[in-house]
């Protein structure tokens, strides 16, 4: 066989679309390629598809291809998890194993306990956990961790995983430009991210393009800053006090409330000196934020009482907390809060806890005060769902036996999530034994019990692979 | 197999009205499933008014029923219904290489007590059905040149405003002819003319192709067996597996190189890639199953098949049958891959041998992964690109390579690249 004319397919083509019974079959289109008995045009044009159709597969070479590849991932110095490890998420993800309330939390538990190990996933599941991440955000800062730079190369790749695209720092002006010219997701990554590494060089970012901002831009900024916050930033704080536009003096004075050490909070020790209600309210009061805004069932004074408790300095815990006036405790738990002032936060939760004031303290000693709870009830039930965790196999066992013996139905169900999330691994079996003392026709319970021992199955799996 | 029986032979069977009756009302794919046939035997499973599903089988040869049914009737109405949709010739019941568990135990049973009668098979009424087969298809394609000479005097461009039935009448009149090969290219084109922007050359060549079937098909008896196992593969008549694994065998240590399920609303199959370490040959194990049934178990992609496999005639990449139970073993990675050039030349060699070749396997060495407007592309350290098919999606690929060049393994067909398994941490992963 000899090589076909340049362009015996294209001709062929041509004759074929129109068709034999129109045009005629390009002449000598088999000349030299085959012997072929074809007594008709129209033999004469399968046969000559045939061989010149074969002629072109086979001999089809690719075009030549100009591109650059991006640079690859950066390698990822993490050792791979375990192979059981890696099921378990694959489980996860893919739905192969379902717990009530959801994959999630045990995804992150992985996740978390996964890079605290200094492990890193099989890169397969990479792709799977930034797919979750994107719908379930909760999830996006342990995804971030544990994926590392292959995670992030991807992320550069594309826009629905922005959120996981590190913003490159070595780079002042390319940072400068995205701040500058960004959308404002794409700002307010960029400023999380120089927060979390430099929070002076962040602020700095915002005060450039400080003047030329729109005021809702200038109040989502001084939110911004609450990333990497400190007394450096006070003097740019207090300055915003006396922005044009009430949404940014307010998010200023916000954040200024968390700061003890502030000229604001000296000038509210000051106003709150004697923990009497002031008579009125003065400019100098109003521009640090004070408003007439009622607080729940107080009158006007009163309530200013609070908010200037709140944004002021803590001094030391009065012996007498429990006799405090009602006023001066809200005022002070407000501070507390805001200034996660710890001995402040357990003096309050002793005299009276809530679930806010736990939510606050270090697992230890959150889960003392409900240890100390007398009645097993609906709002022991809330308190303990905001226990952070991790909690002690010794109040994990205590608190299962509690729930055991509670009379009121729905205590399990409502404290079931942090239960399922923080209770240790180590209560299992105190879980499955209470499963199977319960009735079959207590379906309810039974049902619940069920996917608790499964969460701590799997949490109990996660802490034997990843061990600490 | 023999040529598909007509409906009145089939009613001729009934042992009365009623059940003729009956089985014309059950003769509806809804209640049925596992359906299948081979050279001897129909069989399927009808939902009736029990739990289980009764089990059909129908020995053709003699004929002879078997129906777990309480029906005293005999033949009862589900084994008539099952030929009734068997002789339709309609793809409902289509004939597999894998015969349904219960058909074949049956088969088994009858073969083992004709043994003791030392009734020898009959070879003559054998060779009385391959050849009505024969003479059925010659006729069928026969016809099928008559209307590929008819679709190239009107003119492809007139052809593709033709609607759906031009396609769908062609390929069941190639159904009825027994070459079902054919029959379900036909019926592909008729969506492909539309759906691809190169329509025109893509018919051009698939109409030269089938005519080359047609040229082939009567110019059998001079054919080498290679060349007229390509052939029949392409018409769509099955080898028994009994005659394959009578044939030539080869016994090496197969690498599982990917694996690919496709589904269709009449068929689920799979393929399963192996390399044989010592003859350095790629082949395919194909596996099918009636939509609705199970495919067999796959080989783990990655392990290495130590065993026998049995060869059907034809031309390289073959297709195999495992021959007896292999070891199982761990590889590694890939064990060879090629430059995209070399990988190219070894498929011009394959079609060269096999024009009716579509799937071409493809172990592509250090390749980059390059997403990019208009279509990822896969490059090569010579810097050759092929570019992967449509439906590919990208993001595994880039999350297992991370751009880093890996080695992947993937079916060519058509001009595009349809990736199956990518090596990684010195283990195979599906993608």
């Amino acid at each position: 066989m000899s090589t076909p004319a340049p362009d015996s397919w294209e001709s062929l083509l041509g004759a074929a679309v129109v068709g034999t019974g129109r045009r005629a079959v390009p002449e000598g289109v088999l000349a030299r390629l085959a012997e072929v008995d074809a007594d008709s045009p129209e033999a004469t044009v399968l046969a000559a598809a045939a061989v010149l159709g074969a002629y072109r597969r086979a001999g089809w070479t690719p075009p030549p291809w100009h591109g650059t590849p991006d640079p690859p991932a950066e390698p990822d110095p993490r050792p791979l998890c375990s192979a059981t490890a890696a099921q378990l998420l694959e489980l996860l993800l893919d739905r192969g194993i379902q717990v009530d309330g959801g994959n999630e939390l045990l995804v992150a538990h992985w996740s978390r306990a996964c890079a605290r190990a200094g492990t890193r996933p099989p890169a397969p599941l990479v792709l799977a956990l930034l797919r979750l991440a994107t719908t379930a955000s909760g999830l996006r800062e342990d995804v971030r961790t544990v994926t590392g730079p292959r995670g992030a190369w991807l992320a550069r790749r594309n826009p629905r995983w922005s959120w996981a695209a590190p913003v490159d720092l070595g780079d002042p002006a390319e940072v400068d430009d995205r701040f500058a010219t960004g959308t404002w997701a794409e700002r307010l990554a960029v400023l999380a991210a120089v927060r979390r590494a430099d929070p002076a060089a962040g602020r700095r970012l915002v005060e450039r393009t400080w003047a030329d901002e729109q005021a809702a831009a200038r109040a989502g900024l001084v939110d911004a800053l609450a990333t990497g916050l400190s007394e450096a930033d006070e003097p740019f704080l207090e300055s915003a006090l006396d922005d044009r536009a009430a949404t940014v003096r307010a998010a200023a004075a916000a954040l200024l409330d968390r700061l003890p050490g502030s000229r604001r909070a000296a000038r509210m020790a000051e106003r709150v000196r004697d923990l009497t209600p002031p008579e009125e309210l003065d400019a100098a009061a109003r521009r640090d934020g004070v408003t007439d805004q009622r607080e729940h069932g107080q009158g006007r004074s009163v309530s200013w009482l609070i908010q200037m408790l709140g944004a002021a300095p803590l001094g030391e815990v009065p012996a007498d907390l429990a006799a405090a006036r009602p006023e001066l405790v809200l005022g002070w738990t407000r501070a507390a809060l805001r200034q996660r002032n710890e001995r402040w936060l357990a003096a309050l939760a002793e005299v009276r806890p809530t679930p806010e004031l736990l939510g606050a303290l270090p697992p230890e000693r959150a889960t003392a005060v409900v240890a100390r709870e007398p009645t097993v009830d609906a709002r022991f039930a809330g308190l303990l769902a905001a226990c952070p965790g991790p909690w002690s196999p010794e109040f994990s066992r205590e608190i299962v036996g509690r729930l055991r013996t509670a009379r009121t139905e729905g205590t399990l169900t409502l404290a079931f999530q942090a239960l399922a999330r923080h209770l240790h691994h180590t209560a299992l079996p105190q879980v499955e034994e209470w499963l199977e003392a319960t009735p079959v026709d207590r379906r309810a319970r039974r049902r619940t019990l069920r996917g608790l021992a499964n969460a701590l199955t799997i949490r109990r799996t996660i802490e034997q692979e990843f061990p600490s | 197999m023999g040529a598909r029986w007509t409906v009145d032979r089939v009613l001729g069977l009934a042992p009365d009205a009623g059940s003729a009756r009956a089985a014309r009302g059950l003769a509806r794919p809804g209640t049925w499933s596992a359906l299948g046939s081979n050279e001897s035997l129909v069989w399927g499973r009808c939902q009736g008014s029990a739990r289980e599903p009764y089990q059909v089988t129908v020995d053709l040869n003699e004929p002879a029923f078997r129906c777990t049914c309480p029906s005293r009737k005999f033949p009862c109405k589900h084994g008539l219904a099952l030929l009734l949709m068997w002789a339709a010739g309609d793809g409902t019941v289509a004939d597999l290489d894998t015969t349904a568990d219960f058909a074949a135990a049956w088969a088994h049973e009858r073969e083992a007590r004709a043994t003791r009668d030392t009734r020898p098979p009959d070879p003559e009424a054998r060779a009385r059905r391959v050849a009505e087969r024969e003479s059925l298809m010659s006729a069928g394609l026969d016809e099928f040149e008559r209307w590929l000479f008819d679709l190239v005097r009107q003119g492809l461009a007139a052809v593709r405003s033709q609607p759906a039935e031009f396609w769908e009448t062609a390929a069941a009149r190639l159904v009825d002819a027994q070459v079902p090969g054919l029959a379900e290219r036909v019926r592909a084109m008729g969506s492909a003319v539309h759906a691809r922007t190169d329509w025109a050359a893509h018919l051009l060549e698939s109409l030269g192709r089938w005519y080359l079937a047609v040229r082939a098909w009567r110019r059998r008896a001079a054919l080498d067996p290679a060349t007229t196992g390509d052939l029949r593969a392409v018409l769509g008549w099955p080898r028994r597996s009994e005659e394959v694994l009578a044939g030539e065998r080869v016994r090496d240590r197969w690498w599982v190189l990917g694996l690919r399920q496709d589904e269709d609303e009449r068929l689920l199959s799979q393929r399963t890639w192996l390399y044989g370490e010592e003859s350095g040959e790629t082949v395919v194990l194909l596996d099918f199953a009636a939509a609705g049934g199970a495919l067999r178990v796959p080989h783990v992609l990655g392990s290495v098949l130590d065993g026998e496999l049995a060869h059907y005639p034809g031309s390289p990449p073959r297709r195999v049958l495992l021959a007896g139970e292999p070891t199982t073993g761990a590889g590694a990675g890939l064990p060879v891959t090629d430059t995209v050039l070399r990988a190219l030349d070894l498929a011009a060699t394959w079609q060269a041998g096999n024009p009716w070749l579509e799937r071409i396997p493809m172990a592509l060495g250090a390749v980059t992964v390059v997403p990019r407007e208009g279509g990822p592309v896969l490059v090569d350290r010579d810097g050759t690109a092929l570019r992967l098919a449509a439906d590919v999606d990208v993001w595994p690929l880039l999350g297992l390579s991370g751009g880093h060049p890996v080695d992947l393994f993937g079916e060519w067909v058509d001009g595009r690249f349809h990736p199956c398994s990518l090596a990684t941490d010195g283990a195979l992963v599906s993608v």
